[in-house]
């Protein structure tokens, strides 16, 4: 379904290698790409992989590429490549047990903090969570739209019970758009030109009319390698800027609030399913409970975040690793609550133990 | 911008006005770019259909000398993957003929050996020049995996005893549609450079040249002994490889794709509700059996007829990972309302269809999760005792055969549990087993 919300998105380029849980991305893009004048590539590892994608993203074509945290890893020198050129791309990471090799078959969320962090500079890396097999397309689609609207890779963080779960969805192949970014010209100003560090450059593709001078080193607007310029800084203080700047345009959030309730479960990705389903068996005991569950990662969805803590004096997060990776970046902003979570690996927390933990809850 | 047309008369140079080229004195890279922008020159390509791909090392420094042509600046060793992205999408997507161009020090050939390799196998349009000056210069002359032996390097300071790897036989064993190796002092560069360019796909030349800073002074090096060093090394000079035969990459995918079937669609036999199903609530299933015995395409069968049914479904399948040898199995869960948690702490039903499936449901904790109402059918040549009130011992194996002993089982536990009606079930039992339905229905509704 990844694919699929790729294909409505315009995607025509992949590349990728198998690696489970994401072959079936890879496998999806080569079966249904060669009919749509596309092309999905077998590369010979991931940095070729995601290098590739990267070429043809820059040439104008939207691109992806689909792997899982061993792969991830080794992509993570162009990622940063991607965010530093400007270029768009979307990248389905779907998590297995890690660390290493780790479990290639068994479902995890360990992965959200070495995707996010995966730049020098701690630039911040948008990233959607999908739960089931429908918010993988819808959300893939979404994906797309950001990483031309903010000129930036963009994360599709699934796991394997979520993208090797086959499931029932009501989906009609309908819409469709543009294969290739939108290019606009910055005229002689440059590659990289904005006005107010918020502003975003306009795309220019390699081989169109308007000259590229596209660099991964630290650069002026115009793309010509500097050293310490105030206006490099301002470039790299720019490429953080034009996302922060929207965060509050990129909430993507389900609220299900009672506004009674004192406890509130935050969930993301394949967990928020078992929350769902423990908040609902909560309430059918007579107790209130709040749930959000964030598809909108990062940039860190405050705005949904204050208002689902109005009123509640204690949040659990639960998620499948050990240290409570989401958590620990929410943690400052929920003030002097009390903030748990529930940790497993291993196997899928089920809502029974949610369900204990909001039992419990002071 | 002052792009050329092709009507506009041939340019004469890419090259900023007043170039000043930032090598050290007598660098090799100021001669390969002066033949690089004479190459182009002569082929008179607009500058807005010139891509270059520089690397990092003292030849990235490259992309700031030329006017209006693209300039694509990369990582350490990966511009010709980056390079390759360009070029297929241009090629194929746009259907353009964009000429991509790519330098690449000798570091960063070798940090990016694989991606030369796959652009070569796959032939993809694009000019490589890997200038091979014996060091990594800009980060203070150490050796790379092109260095000569015997050679003194920041890292080699007695010498190097490790014999270099040949760049162009690795190419030339890729397949690669043109190789050649020269030096900046060979008489014969800018014809190499020539017909290079004049390559259809891939083509790779690898220059020998001067570090003066590093590799000059540390081995009483000049320009005129670039030649004996090939030959000390075993390294060939000249047109090595020239295949003109052999069709790039957009040429073949295009046939390729051509030619193709139009693909598949997977049709099953359940396109519309075959009848109106009584399902209440929620029911979970654990399907067990062996590798190769169409367990889990089982198991998608009957989703799908539930999916046609109006009814929502999950399924996740395991197995080891060799794939083809012990056990198979599925979970399902079949609802009339959306599923959200697809785990299955206590399974409404169980079904073991071999001694492979009935071994993973111990191993695995099902069979101490069955309860009391656990519909629990087995193959009748498997010793179970189990707490359930409803085990069902029946002769799938015997009567169906081993490649429909799950879906027989899977249809008896449906059946017992009241999960699709009969006609549906019946339905799945024609399309999955053909003949054998009979036999099938026959054991399956006497349960």
């Amino acid at each position: 379904m990844v694919a699929e919300g790729a294909i409505r998105a315009g995607c025509r380029f992949f590349a990728g290698d198998p690696i489970t849980p994401a072959t079936g991305i890879f496998k999806a893009m080569i079966d249904a790409l060669p009919a749509r004048g596309g092309l999905a590539l077998s590369a010979p590892d991931e940095i070729s992989a995601i290098a590739e994608c990267i070429g043809a993203a820059m040439r104008g074509y939207k691109a992806m590429t689909a792997t899982s945290g061993p792969g991830w890893a080794l992509m993570i020198e162009s990622v940063q490549y991607a965010l530093m050129t400007e270029t768009p791309l979307v990248i389905a990471l779907v998590q297995r047990l890690g660390p290493s090799t780790g479990g290639a078959t068994q479902g995890a969320q360990g992965d959200l903090l070495l995707a996010e962090h995966a730049t020098s500079g701690g630039y911040t890396i948008p990233m959607l969570a999908p739960s089931n097999a429908r918010e993988c397309a819808d959300l893939t689609e979404i994906a797309f739209a950001w990483a031309e609207r903010l000129r930036t890779p963009v994360v599709v963080l699934s796991d394997k019970e979520v993208g090797m779960t086959t499931e029932r969805v009501d989906f009609t192949d309908g819409s469709s758009s543009p294969e290739t970014y939108a290019v606009g010209t910055n005229g002689n100003n440059g590659t990289y030109y904005f006005n107010r560090p918020g502003d975003i450059p306009l795309f220019t593709a390699v081989g169109g009319a308007t000259r590229v001078i596209a660099t991964g080193s630290a650069h002026d607007k115009r793309g010509k390698l500097q050293k310490n310029s105030p206006e490099t800084i301002d470039v790299l203080r720019h490429l953080e800027e034009k996302i922060r700047l929207r965060a509050h345009e990129l909430e993507i959030v389900v609220e299900d609030i009672q506004p009674e309730a004192r406890t509130l479960v935050i969930s993301y990705g394949v967990t928020s399913r078992a929350a769902s389903s423990a908040v609902r068996l909560a309430r059918d005991s007579g107790l209130n409970v709040s749930h959000l569950s964030v598809k909108s990662l990062f940039p860190l969805p405050y705005a949904a975040l204050d208002r689902a803590l109005k009123g509640v004096e204690s949040v659990i997060v639960p998620e499948e690793n050990l240290t409570g990776q989401y958590r620990r970046i929410i943690a400052p902003y929920i003030g002097n609550r009390v903030l748990r979570g529930i940790n497993k690996i291993g196997n899928m927390i089920s809502p029974s133990e949610i369900l204990r933990a909001i039992r419990v809850t002071p | 911008m002052n792009a050329p047309t092709p009507t506009q008369t041939r340019q004469r140079s890419y090259f900023v006005d007043n170039v000043q080229f930032p090598f050290c004195k007598g660098c090799g890279h100021t001669q390969v770019l002066r033949r690089l922008d004479e190459a182009l020159s002569a082929l008179n390509t607009p500058a807005e259909q010139i891509a270059l791909v520089t690397d990092i090392g003292c030849i990235g420094l490259a992309d700031g000398l030329f006017r209006d042509i693209h300039t694509v600046h990369t990582t350490h060793g990966r511009s010709t993957a980056f390079a390759t992205g360009i070029g297929l999408a241009d090629r194929v997507l746009a259907g353009k003929d964009l000429r991509v161009v790519v330098l690449i020090g000798d570091g960063g050939a070798m940090i990016g050996l694989q991606h030369l390799v796959h652009a070569a196998m796959l032939n993809v349009p694009m000019t490589v020049l890997i200038c091979n000056n014996f060091v990594y210069g800009m980060t203070g002359g150490q050796g790379s995996g092109l260095t000569p032996e015997r050679f003194i390097t920041a890292t080699t300071p007695d010498g190097n005893i490790t014999p270099p790897a040949d760049l162009c036989a690795i190419l030339t064993g890729s397949n690669a549609q043109f190789v050649a190796r020269t030096t900046t002092s060979d008489t014969n560069f800018p014809d190499i450079m020539r017909r290079a360019f004049a390559s259809p796909g891939f083509a790779a030349v690898e220059i020998l040249e001067l570090c003066t800073e590093y590799a000059v002074p540390k081995n009483e090096l000049t320009g005129k002994m670039l030649a004996s060093i090939a030959e000390q090394n075993g390294w060939a000079l000249g047109v090595l490889r020239e295949n003109a035969s052999r069709a790039p990459f957009h040429v073949r995918y295009a046939e390729a794709v051509r030619t193709s079937a139009t693909p598949k669609v997977r049709e099953h036999g359940f396109s519309s509700a075959p009848h109106a199903h009584q399902l209440a609530g929620p029911v979970s299933i654990v399907l067990a059996g062996s590798a190769g015995e169409r367990v889990q395409s089982s198991a998608a069968a009957l989703c799908e007829a539930a999916i046609a049914s109006g009814l929502y479904v999950t399924q996740k399948n395991d197995n080891p990972v060799t794939q083809g040898s012990g056990f198979s199995l599925s979970e399902v869960w079949i609802s009339p309302e959306p599923i959200q948690y697809t785990g299955i702490e206590r399974p409404d039903i169980v079904v073991a269809a071999s001694e492979a499936g009935l071994r993973e449901l111990t191993s695995r904790g099902t069979m101490a999760s069955v309860s009391d109402d656990t519909v629990f059918v087995v193959d009748e040549s498997l010793a179970v005792s189990m707490r359930t009130r409803k085990l069902l011992p029946l002769s799938l194996r015997k009567s169906l055969g081993p490649k429909d002993a799950a879906l027989g089982g899977l249809l008896a536990a449906c059946h017992e549990k009241n999960v699709l009606p009969d006609e549906t079930l019946a339905l799945i039992a024609r399309y999955r087993m053909g003949d054998r339905a009979k036999v099938c229905e026959g054991m399956v509704f006497s349960v």
